[in-house]
């Protein structure tokens, strides 16, 4: 007895599944969202058409998809790095607060003395470094102790987001703009920051962002740090025997995607905020990375496009808002539901799935 | 100082344990058998959500707790279809599950933000009971569901160690293919344990909803409260009666900040009153995974491994 479906395994699976389980998941998503528009009195067409025009099918829209998807890669390529190990780094969006807090103290207490594009460098720079640091204590206590880091890194994205809030509301301190009533950030000196292209916002970062993706896309497959990464994933045992240092190499695969995340946050500074700016919070750009590598299956290649769609979703979403009163979240909800449809339609691709017919040993194909 | 808020806030800590008990339960039963939800954060807002929006709806306490319930077992469920019966990556089926309960939460509850609840969960009232010093404020000052959330918490014990079905759930978390071996449908238990679980996360949102919260927040009202939940766990060692007392002492870090606040107490600098709880919790999370400690805890041993029959 018992449920009457067999998983074969596949030993590869065909090209046109790799293609058409994101495909179906994201139509199966906008399917999840329709009923959810529809429920609350809100046409889905109208509703998924003006979510376009606010994301792709406008040169403004796009090019504020562009923008957010500069950082997104970020935190994405930090999720997927991290996963290369089957680590799961659930604090990018702690790391990338700290970014920002590192890139905006490096953007002021440094920008003015140094020439420009040296100054970026080193606003980038610290605040890969800040969101580096971040992630040392998860990192420490898993390659020593084995502490979950799925739960440590995400406590702290608590402590993060607090000390984001004390430094902008709490206290009247460095990175407070002392000029303004209301609590903001200060801003970084002009020379820190990068040009939008004409009058869009996408910002030369971007391109950074991709190039990333690509090194780290020839550092897994080709290099041989990436080598040990994947005999550590594969087979800890192997590892042992072939000399590589197993908490060593967690300590850095963990640090430099803390790193990723934290210039993420950096980029944010040196483009469209130019500040520490809480409001960041909001929009929740670490988590998104998580689905984003998941979906696009810890491929840094693939990352890329995962990180468009993701980051059209959100500036769509937020159109929606200023456009129709249909909430935000609406984003959000088809985010979560792609990624659940397109974990479901994973096993079409690992296993062939057969029907078998009670009393006959032959089952029928799917 | 003085003597009768330190009594408050532990009467407060015992009070907002009871989220805690009903959230890690519901994690610690999944667990057992084997399965990993990391979606309780994203669970428990939606059982906030729906509690609230039921119980805005309808004026009635009871009736929103039970959909809030209900509610947790169904996104709960969609956690077991995808990890139990088409063997997903349980870690990121978790994540998906609170990205898309924390979209859904928000939109649904869009209408309600900023609205004051209408109904709340009232203390009983034990009569003089409550008039015992210190005893009457810290055991008799409760809720019902509180209650009934103690009378859970022992019964799982009692269940989980004393029983036969008990020790089957302990059985298919450890070691599936003797479970297997005896004829129980594996897949059937674990997809039974994790939506129970489910509906012990609702519940807890539920509750926390109608006893604790002011109003509706987005995700600041729980504000990480499930990913405590989930740390518990492993603080209790997967046993339901030493949740209790992590959830007491939980539940003090996150009572704490707000009194030394009101008691202008400036021990702690005030920036790090507010990040207490999850220090402590990462603080107690690493202390519990040094090998003293692995040694005498006892995570089950197939957690997070699909069962796979052919494969063996």
């Amino acid at each position: 007895m018992g449920i009457p479906i067999k998983f074969e395994q596949r030993i590869d699976s065909p090209r046109w599944l790799i293609l058409a389980v994101p495909v179906a998941s994201l139509i199966a998503a906008l399917l999840v969202g329709s009923i959810f528009l529809l429920a609350t009195g809100h046409p889905p067409l109208d509703t998924f058409n003006s979510l376009l025009r606010g994301s792709f099918t406008t040169h403004r829209g796009f090019t504020n998809t562009l923008g957010l998807a500069t950082i997104l890669i970020c935190t994405g390529l930090a999720a997927g790095f991290a996963f290369q190990m089957n680590l799961y780094n659930i604090g990018g969006e702690g790391q990338l607060y700290l970014g920002m807090i590192g890139g905006a103290w490096a953007g002021i207490a440094l920008g003015d003395h140094f020439p420009g594009y040296l100054a970026v460098l080193l606003t980038l720079l610290f605040g890969a470094l800040a969101g580096g640091l971040w992630v040392t204590v998860p990192a420490i206590t898993k390659a020593r102790f084995g502490t979950s880091e799925i739960v440590s890194t995400l406590l702290l994205n608590y402590v993060a987001l607090n000390l984001v809030n004390y430094f902008i509301f709490g206290s009247k301190g460095f990175f407070r703009d002392p000029s303004t009533a209301f609590p903001q950030g200060r801003k970084v000196p002009d020379s820190v920051r990068l040009d939008a292209f004409g009058k869009t916002q996408t910002y030369p970062t971007i391109f950074l962002s991709v190039l990333l993706a690509v090194f780290l896309f020839w550092l897994i497959k080709k290099s041989e740090f990436g080598y040990r990464i994947k005999v550590l994933a594969d087979s800890p045992k192997a590892a042992g025997y072939a000399g590589i240092n197993a908490p060593r190499l967690t300590l850095s695969v963990l640090v430099i995607s803390g790193a990723l995340a934290g210039l993420g946050g950096a980029m944010l500074v040196v483009g469209p905020t130019g500040k520490l700016d809480p409001g960041v919070a909001g929009i929740g750009l670490g988590y998104a990375g998580i689905v984003v590598a998941a979906l696009a299956r810890y491929n840094f290649v693939a990352i890329i496009l995962a990180s468009v769609l993701f980051a059209g979703l959100r500036v769509g979403g937020d159109s929606l808002q200023i456009s129709t009163d249909v909430p935000i979240h609406i984003a959000v909800i088809i985010q979560g539901a792609v990624l659940i449809f397109a974990l479901g339609g994973e096993v079409f691709r690992k296993y062939r799935i057969r029907i078998v017919r009670p009393g006959s040993a032959v089952g029928v194909a799917v | 100082m003085n003597n009768n808020i330190w009594l408050l806030t532990f009467a407060d800590s015992i009070s907002i344990a009871t989220t805690l008990i009903l959230a890690s339960l519901g994690a610690l039963l999944t667990e057992r058998s084997g399965v990993i939800n990391l979606g309780v954060e994203g669970v428990l807002l939606m059982g906030v959500a729906s509690t609230f929006l039921v119980s805005d709806g309808t004026g009635n306490p009871w009736l929103a707790l039970v959909i809030g319930t209900c509610v947790g077992a169904l996104l709960a469920m969609v956690h077991a279809v995808l990890c139990v019966v088409l063997r997903a990556n349980q870690i990121v089926s978790g994540l998906a599950l609170v990205i898309f309960c924390t979209g859904l939460a928000n939109f649904l509850a869009k209408p309600i933000e900023g609205k004051p609840k209408r109904v709340q969960l009232n203390a009983i009232d034990f009569g003089p009971l409550s008039d015992i010093p210190i005893i009457g404020p810290l055991i008799f000052g409760h809720d019902l569901i509180t209650y009934v959330t103690w009378l859970i918490v022992i019964s799982a014990s009692a269940y989980m160690f004393r029983t036969r079905p008990g020790l089957t759930l302990r059985a298919v978390g450890d070691d599936p293919a003797t479970v297997d071996s005896q004829g129980l449908p594996v897949a059937a238990i674990r997809f039974g344990y994790t939506m129970a679980g489910g509906a012990l996360m609702g519940l807890a949102g539920g509750w926390f909803m109608l006893a604790r919260s002011a109003a509706w927040q987005q995700q600041a009202t729980t504000n990480g409260i499930g990913w405590i939940a989930l740390a518990l766990v492993v603080f209790a060692a997967w046993r339901p009666l030493r949740l209790v007392f992590g959830a007491v002492l939980f539940g003090f870090t996150l009572q704490l900040p707000f009194t030394l606040q009101a008691e202008q107490i400036k021990v702690i600098p005030a920036a790090i009153l507010p990040m207490i709880p999850y220090l402590v919790t990462l603080a107690a999370l690493i202390a519990m995974s040094t090998p003293r400690a692995r040694a005498v805890l006892g995570a089950p041993k197939a957690l997070g491994q699909p069962f796979v029959r052919d494969e063996r």
